[in-house]
């Protein structure tokens, strides 16, 4: 069959697996078939080829033989083929030229009642094998070496934590924010179930090591714009917006102070994102006291000297420092880095497409993020959670748990999830509350109550020892009905209808992952349907992706508390320090390949591949596949006209020789 | 004798393999005459292989991929829905009809579905009778 001085010594090994395949299977028979075909030099058996004496027995054949081809017949290739292709690499032969016969899974357990059949199916299983092997060439595996340096997206607890981390390790860490300030929705917590620790004062020395470690860099007010894929090495493109304030700046405040914006009379109003749009901001401001860097920043959006062409120069007249500067431009920063890890976090649902629960409509209905605020002593409430219509103190609280969270499948209003948290800080903030007032009267209207984590049912009974009342039930309304609050619930446990008037009624919105898609898209990482970024695996690998050397931390990979998203910033930091230390990477070498005497650069290829992993080079004319980038998923090869573009051991005339051998009639070609 | 219909059936690595394998470890049963082929991704499903396969005397051909949306390379699987539509297509031009073919999805975890799959396509197979290229390719 085969042509002269093409001819193969291939080896083929067929594994009883202790009665698992040989007492279904007549394995004399299979050696004996195996070794009558073509270039078959060696047929062998033996009651377990995995172990030791097994794959010595496999090594000292491809030594002695001098073999150039294997087939081990024997379980599923996802067990031991990695296993094989190593041992036979050890004994100098190339690992791509073995390939695994599946006749356990694939048939002695399938077909254990026919053993007739069960054998001339690992006959033909075996030849489809060989025949393969017969086509294969040896493949060179590359490595790239892995550039130093790991940029970490995202500045909040996570990325906080992973940067320390892996500067620690003597790893160059890049931090970027696109805030003013790092500290992300933590520092707005206000204090942190179970043990009511102040958010910032666990918060703010983390926040303190970032800034002054010397092997992190920190771009706050700054974006990635892009990102870039070569094999070891991520190009990203960061915009740092303008702060138009210089690091000259003395932290003073006299520019917030005298700045005209949101005062009385100003025609310009901002809320602050700080405070959750409870209270104002100046044009110039420093988000939160304890902000890092201590940078104060022009919201150019909102400033009258940008608004109001160059009407305003206020800030620039009061500061002493002469630190304010208006022809501040947009700075980009290229950055070459071996590693990224995305902690992008996450933001609060919106409630107002939930109009029956009155957010929008009433200004006393509220969101918990809202409530931390209130609770913050130097929040826009003093640490009273008070009603925003009157700024009175609130007497009868009522908290609507699931809000956006455990909704109808398909609800394009609503998540189907569970945000994980929204349980606990009602407790939170509903145990602060009672604590501080002990005669406020506090409803959490709850479908289940989740007190999953360390600390976290002990924390909850304490909360009812405090007086604060369950109810299992969710309103059907919120009536807002002259002014006044009120919230009717049936309660489902003694099946009474409740009406509650309410001074503030505080929604427990879902956590939504942050609006990242661009960051996504040009790292070509996916999300999972509820809209978080998709990790590896959910199991076994939620801190790895798809993509080698990009991993995840935190709330971007779904929603979990601050315990949960540390641990898992720890877990992306050495999976990123593993990574970056092992050097250089090896790439996948079963990946698509063009032949450029076939290719007509028509560009369908590039067309179909989802991973920006092929693109004809316009010089010479000729697709060229990007092998960190290609996954060898083979959809080009379905398309290519001319057959130019094949994936490494699932070429045509490879596959065809399976589907040949396995086939019913034989025939000569 | 009574006839065992022989299948060819195009398995991508991460779900329809991966359920076969399922399937044997469950020790659920199919019939002998299934035999699978493996690929990285239903998207490498050419449907020359298709035609290569009835050449080759095969009684039907099946394609296992992973469900829509769950693919391991984001959405091979809608391509090879897409080839496989339009080499049915060839199939019923040959005369050779469109029922001998089918694509389905079975993830990683359903083996059982992989034998179910199995066993119903060859009892379909069956009452259609061996493919007649059969006979024309052995003569």
């Amino acid at each position: 069959m085969s042509r002269p001085g093409t001819k193969r010594k291939v080896g083929v090994f067929i594994c009883h697996c202790g009665g698992n395949i040989s007492d279904v299977v007549d394995v004399k028979a299979v050696r004996e078939f195996a070794g009558a075909q073509d270039d078959v030099v060696l047929a062998t058996d033996f009651r377990f080829m995995c172990s030791n004496e097994g794959q010595e027995r496999l090594q000292k054949e491809i030594k002695e033989k001098g073999l150039d081809g294997v087939v081990v017949a024997c379980c599923t290739p996802k067990m031991y083929e990695e296993l094989f292709r190593s041992k036979a690499e050890e004994a100098g032969m190339n690992p791509y030229l073995l390939e695994i016969a599946n006749i356990r899974e694939q048939c002695s357990y399938a077909h254990r009642h026919e053993p007739q059949k069960a054998t001339a199916k690992a006959m033909r299983i075996v030849k489809g094998q060989v025949e393969k092997v017969r086509k294969l060439r040896p493949l060179e595996v590359k490595t790239a070496p892995i550039h130093p340096g790991v940029a970490v997206i995202g500045g909040g607890i996570s990325g906080i934590h992973a940067s320390i981390l892996l500067a620690n390790l003597g790893h160059k860490v890049t931090l970027i924010e696109k805030s003013p300030t790092i500290g992300g929705n933590m520092a707005r917590s206000v204090k942190t179930f179970p043990t009511d620790d102040c958010a910032m004062c666990t918060l703010s020395p983390k926040m303190n090591e970032v800034y002054n470690h010397p092997g992190i860099d920190l771009l706050t007010y700054a974006e990635v714009k892009d990102a870039k894929r070569s094999p070891g090495k991520f190009t990203l493109t960061v915009e740092k917006k303008p702060r138009f304030v210089t690091d000259a700046c003395i932290g003073c405040n006299r520019c917030t102070e005298r700045c005209p914006v949101s005062t009385a009379k100003s025609p310009i109003q901002v809320s602050s994102e700080w405070d959750q749009g409870l209270a104002k901001r100046k044009a110039i401001y420093l988000p939160f006291p304890q902000a890092l860097p201590q940078l104060w920043t022009i919201d150019a959006d909102h400033c009258f000297y940008f608004q109001r062409g160059g009407a305003c120069r206020v800030c620039q007249m009061v500061c002493p420092a002469e630190a304010i500067d208006y022809t501040m431009k947009p700075e980009t920063v290229g950055l070459e880095v071996g590693a990224v890890i995305v902690a992008t976090g996450w933001k609060e649902y919106d409630p107002t497409p939930l109009g029956y629960l009155g957010f929008g409509r009433h200004p006393d209905v509220l969101t918990q993020m809202q409530v931390a605020r209130m609770l913050d002593y130097m929040g826009p409430t003093k640490g009273v959670v008070s009603r925003p219509s009157d700024g009175k103190p609130a007497e009868t609280i009522v908290m609507v748990q699931c809000v956006g969270s455990r909704g109808a499948p398909g609800d394009p209003d609503t998540h189907e999830y569970c945000s994980r948290v929204c349980c606990m800080v009602a407790v939170k903030h509903a145990s602060l509350i009672k604590k501080a007032r002990p005669a406020a009267e506090i409803y959490i209207l709850y479908n289940d109550l989740r007190a999953y984590g360390k600390g976290f049912e002990e924390y909850y009974a304490h909360s009812m020892e405090l007086g604060v009342k369950y109810v299992r039930g969710l309103p059907g309304k919120v009536h807002t009905d002259g002014g006044k609050l009120r919230v009717d619930v049936d309660d489902m446990l003694t099946g009474r209808r409740l009406q509650i008037p309410a001074d503030v009624v505080v929604l427990s919105a879902a956590m939504e992952p942050a609006p990242i898609d661009s960051i996504l898209s040009s790292l070509h990482l996916d999300k999972t349907p509820d809209g978080f970024i998709k990790e590896y695996h959910a199991k076994i690998n939620p801190t790895e992706t798809a993509v080698k050397g990009v991993f995840i931390a935190g709330c971007a990979q779904g929603p979990k508390d601050i315990t949960d998203s540390i641990a898992q910033a720890g877990s992306a930091a050495m999976s990123a320090a593993v990574f970056l230390g092992s050097g250089e990477m090896t790439l996948n070498p079963l990946v698509a390949e063009v032949d450029p005497a076939l290719c007509r650069a028509c560009d369908r290829c590039t067309e179909v591949c989802e991973f920006d992993a092929v693109r004809v080079d316009p010089d010479r004319l000729v697709a060229v596949v990007d092998e960190t980038s290609c996954e060898g998923c083979g959809k080009c090869t379905v398309v290519c006209p001319t057959g130019a573009i094949g994936v490494r051991q699932f070429r045509k005339p490879q596959i065809v020789a399976t589907i040949d051998a396995l086939a019913p009639v034989a025939v000569s070609p | 004798m009574t006839f065992e219909p022989e299948i060819a059936a195009f398995c991508c690595n991460w779900c329809g393999y991966a359920a076969a394998d399922q399937a044997g470890a469950a020790k659920l049963e199919y019939p002998a005459g299934v035999k699978v082929i493996r690929l990285m991704c239903t998207g490498m499903m050419d449907p020359y292989y298709v035609l290569r396969a009835f050449e080759r005397g095969f009684d039907g051909v099946i394609v296992i991929g992973c469900h829509l949306g769950a693919c391991h390379y984001k959405s091979g699987n809608v391509q090879a829905q897409d080839q496989v539509k339009r080499v049915g297509q060839v199939l019923r031009a040959l005369g050779l009809g469109e029922s001998r073919l089918m694509m389905t999805a079975a993830s990683a975890a359903e083996g059982s579905v992989f034998a179910d799959t199995a066993n119903a396509f060859v009892e379909k197979v069956r009452k259609l009778g061996p493919s007649p290229l059969r006979e024309v390719v052995a003569q």
